[in-house]
């Protein structure tokens, strides 16, 4: 049962870096939480000797999960000033005043 | 991505006059779609009105524009712009643009409405493929959908009973589509800058494959003299979502 929760932790942990990653927000806490869930099974049915990996994980998920925390606390949602996409606007804005002198 | 943002664009019309729209009114909005339980924000959609000035005529343009946030930007690129030119005198349109790329796919259409407003001059062009030109007949009440979604707000949805519907023509990808409103009642949400604002709660309904669900597409529109779109909730076949009012100023 011990190498179940102990892969299953695995398994989440590398998701949850991944979700991290990505631009996913906080739907990343879901393979997170998982992750803390299942290092924590991994951490109690482990003997003295064999918690160190656990434990591992178990920080590795919290520090996830902070970042988590921080990325959607700290950092504001914004949209790239897109220079090419304004000039597109401008030209077609151009071309639109022509169609209309024609109407 | 692409039928999300059709679905979020796919509203509605009707009457005569835009007091409730003046140039230099702008709406932006955070559209967010439902992972997992979780609304994830994936756009700033930004609704603006201008007066544009020819030689003889003026027109009022209504666009709409959707753009990804920074951090999707290397994932999934959306650059969408959906145009309308308004007669300012009439109130018809006149003009219908719309430019959209998303992920790498790219679409552009132009309509040029006749001047007895029965029929359309479309343009239309995918990814790479040749140009198309068509000539299509529509309905005297039919209207693309910016100027659709503009006309809704004329309409005192205040009088309505609740469950009493309209039914209002859609021009989309060169057809015609009956698109019904229903009013479902009121409710007081959060309107952005604007704080709590007391709405009045629109179902659509569209024969398309594009919107899912009875009463699943919902629009709450300020229930003042300016109606103004606060949130939109849809559902989708690929999933839901929401656009909440983020800002709104000019109004």
């Amino acid at each position: 049962m011990r190498k179940f929760f102990l892969i299953t932790a695995i398994v989440f942990t590398v998701l949850g870096i991944a979700f991290t990653i990505l631009p996913l927000g906080t739907i990343a806490m879901l393979p997170v939480a998982f992750a803390i869930i299942f290092s924590l099974l991994a951490f109690y049915k482990s003997t003295a000797l064999l918690k160190k990996l656990p434990r591992l994980f178990l920080i590795i998920s919290a520090t996830t999960l902070l970042i988590i925390i921080g990325k959607s606390v700290l950092i504001k949602d914004r949209v790239v000033a897109d220079k090419q996409f304004e000039i597109k606007k401008e030209e077609s804005k151009k071309e639109d005043i022509k169609d209309l002198e024609g109407l | 991505m692409k039928k999300i943002l059709l679905s979020i664009l796919l509203f509605f019309a009707f009457t005569t006059s835009y007091t409730q729209v003046k140039p230099g009114e702008k709406l932006v909005y955070a559209a967010s779609y439902n992972m997992s339980g979780l609304m994830t924000q994936l756009a700033q959609v930004t609704m603006q009105a201008d007066l544009v000035k020819t030689s003889n005529k003026s027109f009022l343009h209504l666009s709409w524009e959707a753009a990804t946030f920074s951090k999707w930007d290397s994932y999934f690129k959306i650059r969408d712009l959906y145009e309308t030119y308004l007669d300012e005198m009439t109130l018809k349109p006149g003009l219908f643009k719309r430019s959209t790329f998303e992920g790498g796919y790219s679409i552009t259409q132009k309509y040029i409405y006749s001047s007895d407003g029965k029929s359309i001059n479309g343009t239309s062009k995918i990814q790479k493929r040749p140009e198309t030109k068509k000539t299509f007949a529509i309905g005297s009440s039919s209207q693309d959908i910016i100027s659709l979604v503009y006309k809704l707000r004329t309409i005192n949805f205040g009088k309505f009973k609740s469950g009493q519907s309209i039914i209002l023509n859609l021009i989309f990808d060169e057809k015609e589509y009956p698109v019904s409103i229903k009013f479902m009642g009121k409710e007081t949400v959060l309107a952005g800058n604007l704080g709590r604002k007391e709405c009045n709660i629109l179902s659509i309904g569209a024969k398309t494959d594009r919107l899912r669900g009875k009463d699943k597409n919902l629009i709450w529109l300020t229930d003042d003299s300016k109606r103004i779109p606060v949130l939109v909730r849809f559902s989708i076949p690929v999933g839901t979502g929401q656009i909440a009012l983020s800002t709104a100023s000019g109004i």
